[in-house]
């Protein structure tokens, strides 16, 4: 339909292009300066591996990831499954407010957790609750695209003849497990990839350590070797999962009638119960600790217009950091939904993989790569912070957008170039205006993510500039609680604001 | 007189202004075999969930064996205690299971149990003519002649009062469409089954049909 020479391969291999150098090129760096001694890496990694105390950091970072998986999934899962199969009241809205703690940064959570628990958060138990809270969202969207995938007659057919009980355990799960565990594996990853919380609670994992060796003791070489094994467990087990998600990571298909009626109604009371439960322990608690602990505080206004600059720089680099996001993952997300299946499944499951990487590992790529006296090198200036956004959040919205664009049939663009119309005026025509929600959905949140990012931000910003999270974080050790507090809860109303808006922009389309 | 086996009294179920049957009355006897036809989005599959249980009526009763099932807004008897088998018009085989363990899963709900409820299995899938061969198969791997004989099967390893069948044979090609039709209606005669098949095809109510009943516009023509 498009020929070689048409527009479309001039945007789609510019993005490409963008696509490698930004996300791929600097994990690819930090391999290559490892290894390019192999005598040298080889010792080294043996010297960190054998070592007794890597042996605990060891023990510590899988308990996390594995408790946080089996928890996350325990909690999000029952949701899900309630999200998909209920006739709830005001579903959208208690949606969101299920998701919203996935949205707001994981250190947050930890900080209302030292607010609440005290010395008590401050362990790896902590850190497995505030991880949680953060990541069961996932567990629960999963299951609930999983389930909305089952066509509802499999289920009405098992009720004619079997207990509500047995029809989940017989039909329903086996048919949502896969998605549901490989989900469960994609936590593990995130988890064991996460940096504020355990660095927050002061619990010894890989990438505290990464942070510590760049950080405190400028090894730029230990620090390195301490993030391969990370990088290495991150990308086997990512890659595990997206082979058995396959096209699932984020279709959903849902059921014209809406949920089938009699099947597991009688539970409904109890499903209410539960995610007003959630609601509760999961974003309610969190966030009245916050106001409790900041309004301790002299004054909120007076703090927040203490880190002024900090929040204006914030707001300024997370705006354009999730607009670049948008329009390079529309590009990708589009050469994807239009790219052969076998071709499709792969980026799919390279954006997973990509989307998994610890933030400390993709900052240390950056400065490998960057730090260098060329006249092209962002090292030391705020195009660094922008460069980390891109490469941490351009995977997981390109494979969002591409599941918007695969809903946009390609007969519709066929019959647009049949009509005379070049391609970008196809695009901005045809299918632009029916993937606007999806593309408003992805720069809301990638600007929530944004702005709320501080694994790589902590490593690459340039001396004397400073974005809010890495002024909370560095804030926690040397501030009154009161203030820290006021400053998280300040960012957590500017997240949860769009995340409110994006709602009703949802509800209303819904509705009409 | 005797009183009917299923009593459908004013019946009305509404989808958001659209679809659904609208006051719909109807007697069917013990061992009547009625086949319900019209057009699409005339209420006939309405008509089966609502007899089934899947769906709750808006307003009006039904009446099974001499117990209401089902009131207003309200199905005072679930799905499950019905004694109904149902094949859908998808056929709805779980893919996750083989052919055997589709119809042992019903047959375990109906309360058959250890070697009983295998020599129940056999029988019923050897009266529904399914190789025992294509047993240990999932529904992927059998065609669909044979995933319409397992669908059956598994309809009726519960020895169920009542058969609904919402367009059992619409999907398969006319030669097997008349060999599938003529055994079933054979097999229902055995085991004297009450039954309603919803259907576009004349040639099935022809076949299949003790007396035809058409739907029009979510209403039964009188």
């Amino acid at each position: 339909m498009w020929g070689w020479r048409s527009s479309r391969t001039v945007v789609t291999l510019t993005a490409a292009v963008v696509f490698v150098v930004v996300c791929m090129l600097p994990l690819l760096f930090m391999l290559w300066a490892a290894f390019a001694e192999p005598g040298n890496a080889v010792s080294a990694l043996q010297g960190l591996l054998l070592d007794r105390r890597q042996a605990g950091l060891l023990y510590n970072t899988v308990l996390l990831g594995c408790g946080t998986a089996v928890l996350a999934t325990l909690v999000g899962a029952p949701l899900g499954f309630g999200l998909a199969r209920f006739a709830l009241p005001f579903k959208s809205g208690l949606r969101l407010a299920l998701v919203a703690p996935a949205v707001l940064p994981p250190y947050v959570i930890a900080l209302a957790l030292i607010y609440l628990g005290g010395n008590l958060a401050a362990t790896l138990g902590g850190a497995i609750v505030a991880l949680t809270i953060v990541l069961y969202p996932l567990a629960m969207l999963a299951t609930e695209v999983a389930v909305r995938q089952i066509e509802p007659r499999l289920e009405e057919a098992a009720i004619l003849v079997a207990t509500p009980g047995r029809v989940l355990k017989r039909i329903t799960w086996p048919l949502v497990a896969p998605g549901v565990v490989s989900t469960a594996l994609v936590i593990f990853v995130l988890a064991i990839s996460e940096f504020s919380v355990p660095g927050l609670l002061r619990v010894r994992v890989f990438t505290t350590e990464v942070f510590t060796a760049f950080a405190a003791l400028y090894d730029f070489g230990r620090a390195t070797m301490l993030a391969l094994p990370l990088l290495i467990v991150s990308v086997v087990l990512a890659s595990i999962a997206a082979s058995h998600m396959r096209s699932r990571v984020v279709a959903t298909r849902r059921n014209v009638r809406g949920e089938p009626l009699a099947v597991f109604d009688d539970w409904r009371p109890a499903v209410l119960t539960l995610i007003s439960c959630a609601i509760v322990a999961m974003l309610v608690v969190p966030v009245t600790a916050l106001v409790r602990e900041a309004l301790r505080s002299v004054s909120i206004v007076g703090v927040v217009r203490n880190s002024r600059e900090a929040v204006i720089n914030s707001l300024f680099l997370a705006f354009w950091g999730a607009t670049v996001v948008t329009m390079l993952a529309a590009c990708l997300g589009y050469a994807r939904a239009r790219a052969p299946v076998r071709v499709g499944g792969a980026l799919d499951a390279l954006w997973l993989v990509l989307f998994t990487v610890p933030s400390t590992v993709i900052g240390i790529g950056l400065i490998g790569m960057w730090n260098r006296a060329n006249a092209f090198s962002a090292y030391g200036t705020s195009a660094m912070l922008v460069l980390g956004y891109l490469a941490r959040f351009v995977p997981i919205g390109a494979l969002a957008l591409a599941a918007t664009v695969r809903s946009v049939p390609e007969s519709q663009e066929e019959a647009a170039a049949l009509a005379g119309a070049g391609w970008l005026r196809t695009m901005r025509r045809i299918v632009l205006p029916q993937i606007r929600i999806g593309l408003l959905a992805v720069w809301v949140i990638s600007f929530m993510l944004a702005f709320g990012e501080v694994g790589t931000s902590i490593l690459v910003a340039p001396p004397g500039e400073s974005t809010l999270p890495i002024r909370v974080y560095t804030l926690t050790a040397n501030a009154p609680p009161g203030q820290v507090a006021a400053l998280a809860l300040f960012q957590s109303v500017v997240i949860l604001f769009p995340l409110a808006l994006l709602g009703v922009t949802m509800a209303t389309r819904e509705t009409s | 007189m005797t009183s009917p086996f299923l009593r459908l009294a004013a019946v009305t179920k509404r989808y958001g202004g659209h679809g659904g049957i609208e006051d719909v009355s109807l007697e069917i006897s013990a061992g009547e075999s009625v086949v319900v036809v019209g057009p699409s989005g005339s209420g006939k599959t309405t008509l089966l969930r609502l007899v089934a249980g899947l769906e709750r009526p808006d307003a009006g009763e039904i009446w099974l064996d001499g117990r209401r099932v089902a009131e207003p807004g309200r199905n005072t008897v679930p799905a499950t205690d019905r004694k109904v088998g149902f094949v859908f018009q998808d056929l709805a085989l779980w893919p996750h299971l083989s052919a055997f363990a589709n119809v042992e899963f019903a047959a375990h709900s109906a309360g058959h149990s250890g070697t009983d409820r295998t020599s129940r299995i056999n029988e019923i899938l050897r009266l529904c003519r399914v190789e025992p061969l294509l047993a240990d198969r999932y529904p992927h791997q059998l065609s669909g002649g044979e995933q319409q004989r397992v669908a059956l099967a598994r309809a009726l390893v519960g020895s169920p009062q009542l058969l609904l069948l919402d367009e059992p044979f619409s999907s398969l090609d006319r030669d097997l469409r008349v060999k599938l039709r003529a055994e079933l209606a054979s097999l229902r005669r055995q085991l004297q089954l009450t039954a309603i098949y919803v259907t576009h095809d004349s040639e099935d109510a022809e076949t299949l049909a003790d007396r035809t009943i058409t739907m029009r516009s979510a209403r039964v023509d009188a």
